[in-house]
């Protein structure tokens, strides 16, 4: 099934749902695919593990990657880079904001209402049910209601990623995925991707599932692991 | 009960709780706020307890109060938190109370970075407080490591009346593992009546109980600090912990790495072992006290030609590989320590050149 994503389109989530893996590899999938592609990364909570880390592969792959200035990457400061409100106000074939976790992750966003004013966009919520917070119908709502208040935009549409990272199992992929269309029918927003590993593709077949598939190849990583190749 | 994917921080806090620990009084500092986010949201729930001090140093004595009156206590913190803690924490450890302090360790001195690093070692091991004041201390290597540490450190601490620490570096804070959690421990202290200013009710001796760390005459004060003492050699005893990692194999190299630097180290000895040299690791897990033994052990071993030591500081953990290995062989230092935590391939260089 094709991934039918164009335009804006913005990751949200709690911490740790796997919103930065979800955009660097929905990006690298579309630049596949023949997409103009770039990706933002607004992550100013998170101190490690973002998607500026990915930056190197991300940007072998023709990808523009829209970040702070060099010398700033490592500070624990919110540096939001005027270049991201010029991407929204010409977002091209497809560009990805990749936003920090929880309420206070989306707080950026709502300093772009200006930038975002009369656009349309996708604003997708990841769900990691194998996550504390998340792992309750109502736990996802409550996180969506926080989210969409600090950052006075609206979710609407969701991405299932129900993962252990290296642990999880086949179940763990067709628990989740019916988990989250639980949300979706609770929610009423739409199922848009499931996230599944690639090394864990072979073992499930795709054809049950209602919305496409994200492979996803892990980059961030820790020092004594290697990301995979796109 | 089954695998939940967490961040170490959240972990963190998550033990705590399963431990029995409902009461958290700390104040912010990254690498390891999440674990302030994560019991803002779930003490409340299990009826505990989550203040946000006005400083590090007020938090200390907000641990110490809550320990002296028999509860168990917790904060987390990342190093510069630390050193504002030290004096609260020899306080603690003059008064003879039971506390958990946790240090996500980031890069220093001074404000340093938010990066990972071990560079507290030495201030975790041998100076946390002034005077003669030292304490437990456990470094895990992985997100499970750290729940089982949390967990135990707490009966630890009330076993001997003194504070524990939980040094992990910024990776363990941040890094996100899948999970599972022991059952929950008994929620008191168990020895507290005899100890505790927590009021006369259940008490068996009609003794009142006094908690202090001021002894103006020099005896008591020496005597008080026999009894520190005391405990510290028991520690030395029973609380070394520590585990290997191919030493079965004729190596020529030992390395004796912790926390998440071990996990790099081992990446590296496999690729090593499958370019045909053979490298041994001890990882301690318990940093005070030392497992000098296991280290002088496998520093003896014939085939072993050299012992490195492996950490992200600038060789702070030399001096105890030293005094474990003796004199017998020489003992070198490899690492780094601004945030970028080594890679397998610069540990495989470092290790080669050894045996050159």
């Amino acid at each position: 099934m094709e991934i039918k994503l164009e335009g804006i389109v913005i990751i949200v989530g709690n911490y740790g749902s796997g919103k930065s893996e979800v955009s660097i590899n929905l990006a690298a999938k579309k630049k596949h695919e023949g997409a103009d592609v770039r990706i933002a990364d607004l992550d100013l909570v998170n101190p490690y593990f973002r998607t500026r880390e990915a930056r190197g592969a991300l940007t072998k792959l023709g990808i523009d990657v829209v970040l702070p200035p060099q010398r700033y990457l490592q500070a624990d400061l919110p540096i939001l880079d005027p270049a991201v409100a010029g991407m929204i106000r010409s977002p091209g074939q497809l560009s990805l904001i990749d936003a920090g976790g929880d309420d206070v992750g989306a707080t950026v966003l709502a300093s772009l209402a200006e930038s975002f004013k009369d656009r349309s966009y996708s604003m997708l919520q990841v769900v990691n049910p194998l996550r504390p917070f998340t792992d309750s119908i109502d736990g996802c709502l409550k996180i969506r209601r926080e989210i969409e208040t600090a950052s006075k935009m609206t979710i609407n549409g969701l991405i299932a990623n129900p993962n252990l990272i290296e642990e999880t199992t086949p179940e763990d992929i067709i628990n989740g995925y019916n988990f989250v269309e639980k949300l979706s029918w609770a929610s009423g927003l739409p199922l848009k991707l499931l996230a599944i590993s690639s090394g864990l593709l072979p073992k499930v077949n795709s054809k049950q599932f209602s919305c496409p598939v994200l492979p996803i190849k892990r980059q961030l990583v820790p020092p004594w692991k290697k990301a995979e190749k796109f | 009960m089954a695998k939940v994917l967490m961040k170490g921080n959240e972990a963190i806090g998550e033990a705590a709780i399963r431990a029995g620990c409902l009461n958290y009084f700390a104040y912010p500092i990254t690498p390891q706020s999440e674990v302030a986010e994560y019991l803002s949201r779930r003490l409340e729930d299990v009826g505990g307890v989550f203040l946000q001090g006005e400083s590090d140093v007020a938090v200390s004595y907000m641990i110490l109060g809550a320990a002296a009156a028999g509860a168990r206590v917790f904060t987390t913190s990342s190093s510069p938190g630390i050193s504002l803690m030290s004096e609260g924490i020899s306080y603690i450890v003059g008064d003879q109370c039971p506390a958990v302090f946790v240090n996500i360790m980031r890069g220093g001195p001074g404000l340093g970075g938010i990066l990972p690093s071990q560079a507290d070692y030495l201030q975790a091991t041998k100076g946390i407080g002034h005077g003669d004041c030292r304490m437990l201390v456990m470094a895990p290597a992985s997100v499970q490591d750290a729940v089982e540490m949390v967990m135990l450190a707490f009966p630890l601490a009330e076993k001997y009346r003194n504070p524990v620490m939980i040094l992990g570096d910024g990776l363990i804070g941040q890094m996100m593992e899948p999970v599972e959690f022991p059952d929950h421990l008994k929620t008191e202290p168990s020895n507290k009546d005899d100890w505790a200013t927590n009021g006369m009710d259940t008490r068996k001796s009609n003794s009142r109980n006094l908690i202090r760390s001021l002894f103006l005459e020099p005896e008591q004060l020496n005597q008080n600090n026999l009894i520190l003492r005391a405990k510290y050699e028991q520690m030395k005893k029973e609380e070394i912990r520590y585990d290997a990692y191919n030493t079965d194999t004729d190596y020529k190299v030992l390395i004796v790495s912790y926390g998440t630097m071990s996990r790099v180290c081992r990446t590296a000895i496999d690729q090593l072992k499958a370019e045909g040299l053979e490298v041994g690791m001890i990882r301690p897990q318990s940093l005070f006290p030392f497992p000098e033994k296991a280290i002088e052990d496998a520093a003896t071993k014939k085939s072993c030609k050299s012992v490195t030591s492996i950490e992200m500081s600038m060789g702070q953990m030399v001096e105890d590989v030293e005094r474990s290995v003796k004199g017998k062989l020489p003992v070198s230092w490899y690492g780094k320590c601004g945030g970028d935590v080594p890679t397998p391939e610069e540990v495989i260089e470092a290790v080669k050149k050894l045996v050159e």
